[in-house]
């Protein structure tokens, strides 16, 4: 009997054992695996929502797109017959060629007009404007930011028309009168206005945070302010102009208004074409969406080049 | 004053809304495709359980062009029938048909297409036949509407509005007006750079075919190919193609003349006599807007007592003289003031109206106008 109860506490205590062992293990699983769902909840609760938001409204609507520009002729309500790449090849006759230079060119020159006029007010407002007097300055600028695009371009019809305000005033200052309106200088000049206080705000920011110490360095080594400036201020400030540049670029690229409104009887531009392809007479939503995907690349493309060239130089020159 | 800022045509609208979307083109591209099948995942089908609610509410949903109804015709309507009425607005022909194709537009028992889209729909078999034998005062319809082009015997639509497109223009500078489409040609010396026409493939197109002799609506490869010879000669002397923006230019002087609809250009001419309407001798486009129901449409009942309510003469006169559009009904236009009827470019002659024809579907040479477009607008 003795034996017997003894055997009894050990035949007790070996499943217990081995329930406390998977116990064990089982917790330590369970601690792993909540670690790393603890660890990733913040991620998840973070990025979660945005993601959620992107994959719905950009990443899904993009794969749409990409398998519409793959039906050629596509129109609405009509089944899918087939894929080819015959959208993208007719892309390549030079009517639609000279679309997409025109865009480009338009969506160019208002970058570098945009960087040439932007930079210096951004300097002074940075670097030289009365500390008090920055934020208001500052909330000025982008006040017009706070109308709609379309009301503005309207306004600029009443200055450019060949009676209009600018007009006026060259008038009286005894200057001979320009006909801008309905002219491709008519889309530089209100696109470039619509979009100069991105550029401004963006280069403040960056001119903001320029470090000084650098400069007084520069002259104690014996740069004169202009070799200073090219060569300190300038590089410090690429990223900005980089990101400044490209915010331009990418949104006068897709501008639908300007052209529109101001530009003469040539102002086809890739956004308005994609439009009327869509909502047009020809409602080739293949084709449409064909150029949307071009419009995309031409934008990628953009974002790729200056991502690479405007990281790398500030490393080189500092 | 009549502010319906767009018209049934084809290509970029004229409506300040609809412009505001284009103006996210891309993104808009992304939504529109997107909507195709969206929307009918989010929006109830034409399915029992749709159809039973608004049958349950009983209100009649309406899908239209902004100022076509307004709040007193609908309140008119509640008051005689006792029915609801919920009323949805959109800016073109396109952006309807996406919306019903895609299964958005399941509540609606009644919209209000133009005359092209009434064909295509009933193409893509999305209009009702209508019961005519429901229908009280068809025959107060006037001769040219009592079986149009797009719809013969209005077996799918009842015609509601008309109007057309022609050239509004200076007077005091102009001083031999305009009377046909050639006079863009023969006075591009006084016009060169300060006219402008329609932003409007269809239009546009048609208007130089029509200077040709052609149909506004052809579809011959070589009519359209001279035609488009014809605008190429004209835009050196042209200031842009325009749908909207060009009142500011024309007020001030800075153009002469702006190819127009008869909605938009009818009131300009009527604030100032300075500058006058024309509806071009050769003949251009007239548009005519309908009421239809949709093979979808719940509450068909609602949407019979709809039309109705509107073919009435007194209502349709009444309608017209708060909203300012030229009516089919020809009970109602004896009802009219003089003034209005005397409009000539509101009510022009028959004569005149004989020459216009509506924009018609031309099917496969659709792509062949949208190249000539885009060859006219890019090069």
């Amino acid at each position: 009997m003795k034996n017997s109860g003894f055997d009894r506490i050990k035949a007790e205590q070996k499943p217990k054992k081995l329930l406390a062992l998977v116990v064990n293990w089982l917790q330590a699983i369970f601690d792993l695996i909540w670690r790393w769902l603890s660890n990733l909840a913040r991620p998840i609760g973070l990025l979660g929502p945005a993601g959620i938001w992107l994959l719905l409204l950009m990443v899904l609507p993009m794969l749409l797109i990409t398998e519409l520009s793959l039906v050629p002729g596509l129109k609405p309500g009509q089944p899918i017959a087939g894929y080819g790449l015959l959208n993208y090849l007719r892309i390549l006759e030079p009517t639609y060629l000279q679309v997409l230079q025109r865009s480009a060119t338009f969506a160019t020159g208002t970058t570098l007009l945009c960087l040439l006029l932007g930079f210096p007010v951004a300097y002074w407002l940075a670097l030289m404007a009365p500390k008090r007097w920055r934020n208001l300055l500052l909330v000025l600028f982008i006040l017009p930011l706070w109308t709609s695009s379309l009301l503005r371009t309207y306004a600029w019809i009443t200055l450019l028309r060949s009676s209009g305000v600018i007009n006026l005033v060259l008038g009286a200052l005894g200057l001979p009168t320009q006909s801008l309106m309905n002219t491709p200088w008519a889309v530089y000049i209100g696109m470039t206005y619509s979009f100069l206080p991105y550029m401004v705000l963006i280069l403040y920011a960056s001119l903001e945070r320029l470090d000084l110490k650098l400069l007084e360095a520069a002259a104690d080594l014996g740069a004169n302010p202009q070799i200073a400036f090219w060569r300190v201020t300038v590089p410090q400030t690429l990223p900005g102009i980089a990101a400044g540049c490209l915010l331009v670029f990418v949104t006068s690229l897709g501008d639908f208004v300007v052209p529109t409104l101001l530009g003469g009887p040539s102002s086809m531009t890739i956004s308005r074409l994609i439009y009327n392809q869509f909502l047009g007479v020809a409602r080739n939503w293949g084709f449409g969406s064909a150029l949307s995907m071009v419009l995309i690349l031409m934008v990628s493309l953009a974002i790729a080049l200056l991502l690479k060239y405007g990281d790398r130089n500030p490393e080189i020159y500092s | 004053m009549p502010r319906r800022l767009s018209r049934s045509s084809l290509l970029s609208r004229t409506s300040r809304r609809h412009f505001l979307q284009g103006s996210a083109a891309t993104m808009a591209v992304m939504g529109l495709s997107n909507c195709r099948r969206t929307i009918g995942e989010t929006e109830p089908e034409p399915a029992d359980s749709s159809t039973a609610s608004a049958e349950a509410s009983g209100a009649l949903h309406i899908y239209t062009w902004a100022d076509y109804t307004d709040d007193e015709l609908a309140a008119q309507f509640t008051e005689a029938t006792g029915i609801d009425v919920k009323i949805d607005v959109y800016d073109s022909n396109e952006t309807m048909l996406a919306k019903m194709q895609a299964g958005g537009g399941a509540n609606y028992s009644l919209i209000y297409p133009s005359d092209y889209m009434v064909t295509e729909m009933i193409g893509l078999d999305m209009l009702a036949k209508l019961d005519k034998s429901r229908l009280i005062g068809l025959d107060k319809i006037r001769e040219k509407w009592k079986s149009p082009v797009y719809d013969p015997e209005n077996s799918h639509s009842i015609p509601y509005s008309w109007g057309t497109t022609g050239l509004l223009y200076n007077s005091e500078i102009l001083t031999t007006p305009p009377t046909d489409w050639n006079y863009l040609w023969d006075n591009s010396d006084v016009l060169s750079r300060k006219m402008t026409l329609l932003d409007d493939v269809r239009e546009t197109m048609g208007a130089v075919l029509s200077s040709l002799g052609y149909s506004y609506n052809a579809t011959d490869p070589t009519e359209l190919e001279e035609a488009y010879q014809k605008l190429l000669d004209l835009k050196p002397n042209l200031a842009s193609f325009k749908s909207f923006g060009w009142q500011d230019e024309l007020l001030s002087g800075d153009l002469l003349l702006s190819m127009v609809y008869s909605v938009e250009g009818i009131p300009v001419s009527l604030e100032n006599p300075t500058f006058k309407y024309v509806i071009p001798e050769s003949g251009s486009s007239v548009w005519t807007d309908t009421m239809v129901i949709p093979t979808s449409a719940p509450n068909v009942d609602a949407a019979y007592e709809w039309i109705n309510f509107n073919l009435q003469p007194k209502v349709s006169q009444e309608t017209v003289e708060r909203l300012f559009f030229a009516t089919p009904n020809g009970e109602a236009m004896t009802m009219l003031s003089q003034e209005l009827l005397d409009n000539k470019n509101l009510f022009p002659p028959e004569d005149l109206l004989a020459k216009c024809e509506g924009i018609a579907p031309v099917g496969e040479a659709n792509a062949l106008y949208d190249e000539y477009w885009t060859k006219v607008t890019s090069a």
